[in-house]
């Protein structure tokens, strides 16, 4: 057998398979919603930190020595129990609106430096350790743990760094980001309606110059040039792609726990948590459709406070540095001109398009978009049927990529060669989410990596979580 | 009336190393030639296509103009876009006020129609962004005035030394 063999479904087949699939997961299907994963904490919570070193690892084959906060009490399973492991990003601290926690930090850095740890867009309680020039500090060898105690009563996205030497703790990689649900619950943004999602990623964008991190290495501080930064390698959540689109948490990764796959079925909500980590911009580039900004540093875009009437419809995101934007993709292939779950004009079996309510009121009425029980929800009725405009060429014609399913259509896969198509067992469709300075698609030189993820439209029922 | 002007720039070593078949230089990448519709300044001025260069093989590969005319009382559509792969850019037009009226191809208005335009000397976008400006040249003199990068290293065709060049071109308003 080889890869190809899933492929040579018949979309009949498949259409059956998702309309079983449907009616099975019918009401399970709310549960199956991707969120960004990172320490949940509890109200009250105290999390016991250290800033520690390590190597993180670059998918040409390097290794770049950092620096990274380290949950001690291993709350994500990093590395030895009980020890955890530095890791970049820092966990992300997945809180809920009114709780307070307390972060106990400590240095472990072995070139005797101090550190600490702020919270734009928090109000701060910080004891212990001694007074540094934006909070307080903790230094290697201190007899008690600095500690900072906030409470997040705002939703939104955020994000916590090194209030030490930050232009060169930053680089060397203590950051990470923060996330606080709304009392709305955890399927909204904001406490509106119109910040509810399905699925939800997260874009922390970083950079590194190595040869910064080689001095810091060899404790060469006297020769760290910050002018002279010039970074080669860029980080969706600390991985540079292709890494970015391996699993969470894989144990070749040890340090960089966190993945960027963003996915989606049509007509889903997804929430995109753009944060800039870094000393640089990066205009975030999300093809396939426009999306809305919500909301921009843990705010709604509001005129009111209540609703986010001002949200604005994008297709780039300049991220610049200390910023968070929060945005909300969805897409269902509206008015490509032709049906992207197939036509019987091209040899593909009937499917419906029905469409007799609103699928967002939920009132009787035709919303232009099949129904949520239809055989394909969202489908967009006004292309219902309509063939693929283009003849493909022949096989012995094309060049083949992973991602390329061998059909047009959603959901089905066409024959293709052996070793071809591996990539895409859903059969859905990919948009390349990326940095539009296109030169941070590099790993040191070597096209493609860097800050580049896919985005996945995942044929309707497909579980994503 | 309305002009389409795409910002963009080129770093002359990455275009050897293709043109010589040698490693590409992505994390040198420096762009220093900026250019708008493909042309730096004063080719951005002039209004024919530009002839072709000998190695061109008679192609002519830069025939979009950025020069602006209008009338007094006009009102000039400025499709503005920056297919720029490394750096954002910021256009300015000090003399004449631009309406922003639309962002990434969306008309700025709230979610319940509220007009959100608004005035400006500059206009910043990051490659991949686009916006339509509207500048009103009812009570602009007739005359001529600049539209530029208001990074004003980009205005050099390579070498800063020489003459003003780069990333501008020019507005002409008659009577």
């Amino acid at each position: 057998m080889n890869t190809t063999t899933i492929h040579h479904r018949t979309s009949r087949a498949l259409a059956l398979a998702v309309a079983g699939a449907l009616a099975v997961l019918g009401a399970v299907s709310a549960e199956a919603q991707a969120r960004i994963p990172g320490v949940a904490v509890t109200d009250g919570a105290t999390l016991n930190f250290t800033a520690g070193e390590g190597e993180i690892s670059t998918p040409d084959g390097g290794s770049i020595h950092f620096w990274g906060y380290q949950d001690i009490d291993n709350h994500e399973g990093l590395g030895a129990p009980g020890v955890g492991l530095p890791q970049y990003p820092g966990p992300t601290l997945i809180m809920s609106q009114g709780d307070t926690v307390t972060i106990s930090l400590t240095s472990s850095l072995h070139s005797n430096q101090c550190t600490s740890m702020v919270f734009p867009g928090h109000q701060v309680t910080a004891s212990g350790g001694s007074a540094g020039l934006l909070t307080q500090e903790t230094c290697p060898g201190d007899a008690a743990p600095v500690s900072y105690t906030f409470t997040a009563s705002e939703p939104g996205t955020y994000m916590y760094y090194s209030g030490t030497d930050p232009d060169l703790q930053i680089e060397m990689g203590l950051l990470g980001a923060i996330i606080v649900r709304p009392s709305m619950g955890e399927s909204y943004a904001y406490n509106h309606a119109d910040t509810a999602f399905d699925h939800e990623v997260m874009f922390l964008l970083t950079s590194m110059d190595p040869v910064i991190h080689q001095l810091v290495e060899q404790h060469r501080f006297a020769e760290v040039d910050l002018t002279q930064r010039w970074p080669v390698y860029w980080f969706i959540n600390g991985r540079a792609a292709p890494d970015d689109l391996a699993n969470a948490f894989v144990g070749w990764l040890p340090h960089q726990p966190y993945n960027c796959t963003p996915r989606m079925s049509p007509g889903q909500s997804l929430l995109v948590r753009i944060l800039g980590g870094d000393r640089n911009q990066h205009p975030l580039h999300l093809h396939g459709n426009h999306y809305y900004e919500v909301a921009r540093y843990g705010r709604l875009l509001s005129s009111d406070g209540i609703a986010p009437d001002l949200r604005r419809g994008k297709f780039t995101t300049l991220s610049v540095p200390g910023q968070t934007v929060d945005a909300i993709f969805t897409w269902t292939g509206e008015k490509l001109g032709w049906d992207i779950y197939g036509s019987t004009l091209d040899g593909m079996p009937a499917h419906s398009c029905q469409d007799i309510v609103d699928n967002v009121t939920g009132a009787a009425g035709a919303d232009g978009y099949a129904d949520l029980d239809a055989d394909y929800p969202w489908e967009y009725c006004a292309d219902h049927d309509k063939k693929f405009p283009v003849t493909l060429p022949e096989k012995q014609n094309l060049a083949f990529g992973g991602w390329w399913s061998g059909s047009p259509y959603m959901g089905t896969g066409g024959a293709l060669p052996p070793g071809e198509g591996g990539l895409n067992p859903n059969s859905g469709y990919f948009f390349m989410w990326h940095s539009h300075a296109e030169k941070e698609l590099t790993n040191f030189d070597i096209f493609p990596g860097g800050m580049l993820s896919m985005m996945v439209v995942e044929p309707p029922g497909t579980v994503i979580d | 009336v309305e002009y389409a002007l795409q910002l963009g720039g080129f770093d002359p070593d990455f275009h050897d190393a293709s043109w010589t078949v040698q490693p590409l230089p992505f994390a040198n990448m420096w762009d220093r030639y900026p250019m708008i519709n493909g042309r730096g300044y004063p080719d951005t001025i002039n209004p024919a296509a530009l002839a072709a260069p000998a190695e061109n093989g008679g192609v002519q590969s830069q025939v979009e103009s950025s020069l602006i005319t209008a009338t007094q009382g006009d009102r000039v559509l400025l499709r503005l876009s920056n297919l720029n792969i490394t750096v954002a850019h910021t256009l300015i037009s000090p003399s004449i006020p631009m309406q922003v009226v639309g962002i990434d191809a969306k008309q700025l208005r709230s979610t319940s129609s509220e007009n959100l335009y608004y005035t400006t000397n500059s206009v910043s976008l990051s490659g991949g962004m686009s916006a339509d400006v509207i500048l009103d040249t009812a009570s602009v003199a007739p005359g001529e005035y600049y539209l530029y990068a208001a990074n004003l290293q980009y205005l050099a065709n390579f070498d800063e030394d020489q003459p003003t060049g780069g990333m501008m071109t020019k507005i002409v308003v008659s009577p």
